[in-house]
């Protein structure tokens, strides 16, 4: 049953991701953009296993959005706009290759300057610089404690 | 409008109405079961395009350069010997994280593509040679989908793979019941029947898209 629904929130995340608006796309090759948003967890994101897409997002998620870094999801850039840009190279990285580099910079709200590239209805960015790092400023952990809750230590007994 | 194309035009538009609710399992099982397809028929071009809006000079990745061993113990480099299209993946068969939700949808994706007459050969190539054999493979794959090439070598060769599709991967921890655990890239790559790179898939994407994408880029290479 969990498979099914699953199943269900990641097409409807597919269609999201495939309905974000588009900046204007050169007609030659990927044009140099400059975009600010939060780096987020693609999967919890979009998928909806975490329920409300802001509880994946910020304070709340971090130390899972770490995780899932961690273990291969690619991450995104979300724009205020909800726009997503997935993340094909960050500075310092081969393409496709993530490394610990964006553990320094998950859930942080950054400007990034980089290349951006339509693909099959996606937006894709590698991202050539970090402008600024305001660091984590949605601090959603005040709304939502911690998404999923086990993923933050336990607090010490009293 | 034939036949063919009206009813792939009738099973998406349900698969648009059912996003959010039913889930893909009868959608695929609907877009499998349509025996009154001609052998001939292909993903119709002008139903599955690939995106006109695609930008020109997408990050590539180096492809072809593989050189593994299937899970029958066959040797088997990108180029399909089925002459088809491959959805490829990385990770391991014990893998309880990404593994366990990409490697379905992969699988259910390319069952919607058989229903489409667009065969694609699934393959796994494994991020854990210690574990996965050729033989621990061939435990395993068929659970995952009856056509799933598992792919195996020595580290040399599973290197050269890795950095084939610039893959990171490294190993994270012992778990005390599951064994070994490894991170690894989780993007699906849709290859052609020569091997080369074609696009990727986020795992976000669902198995609905996946194969309608792929649809775009098989309908293209046959026009």
């Amino acid at each position: 049953m969990f498979s099914t629904h699953l199943k269900s929130l990641l097409g409807a995340a597919a269609l999201a991701v495939a309905s974000t608006s588009q900046t204007a796309i050169a007609s030659t090759a990927g044009n140099v953009i400059e975009i600010k948003g939060e780096i987020i967890d693609t999967w919890c994101y979009f998928s909806g296993v975490m329920g409300d897409t802001d509880a994946t997002r910020g304070s709340a998620h971090h130390t899972c959005a770490l995780w899932c870094a961690a273990g291969g999801i690619p991450v995104g850039v979300r724009t205020d706009d909800g726009d997503v840009y997935m993340v094909l190279k960050f500075k310092g990285e081969d393409a496709l290759e993530q490394t610990d580099t964006i553990m320094e910079v998950q859930s942080d709200f950054i400007t990034a300057r980089g290349v951006h590239y339509k693909r099959d209805g996606l937006n894709y960015i590698v991202v050539e610089d970090v402008v600024a790092n305001d660091g984590i400023t949605y601090l959603s952990h005040e709304d939502y404690d911690s998404v999923p809750p086990f993923s933050a230590p336990k607090k010490p007994k009293k | 409008m034939s036949k063919f194309k009206t009813k792939l035009l009738g099973n998406l538009a349900v698969a648009g109405m059912l996003v959010g609710g039913i889930g893909f399992g009868a959608l695929a099982a609907m877009l499998t079961s349509k025996p009154e397809l001609p052998p001939d028929a292909r993903p119709d071009p002008a139903i599955f395009q690939v995106a006109a809006s695609n930008t020109p000079g997408f990050p590539e990745i180096k492809s072809g350069d593989y050189n593994l061993v299937d899970h029958r113990g066959n040797r088997r480099t990108s180029k399909s010997p089925e002459g088809t299209f491959q959805l490829l993946f990385f990770g391991y068969s014990n893998c309880k994280a990404i593994c366990s939700v990409a490697l379905p949808n992969l699988a259910e994706a390319v069952d919607i593509l058989e229903g489409m007459n667009a065969p694609v050969t699934p393959v796994l190539i494994t991020v854990d040679h210690e574990r996965d054999t050729v033989a621990a493979l061939n435990d395993a794959v068929g659970d995952i989908h009856p056509k799933l090439v598992g792919l195996t070598g020595t580290p040399a060769n599973l290197d050269a793979a890795y950095k084939a599709f610039n893959l990171e991967k490294k190993f994270l921890f012992e778990h005390v019941d599951e064994g070994a655990v490894y991170s690894h890239g989780s993007f699906i790559y849709l290859l052609g029947p020569d091997g080369a790179f074609k696009t990727l898939f986020a795992p976000v994407i669902s198995p609905v898209r996946i194969a309608e994408i792929s649809a775009g880029y098989i309908a293209a290479a046959g026009s």
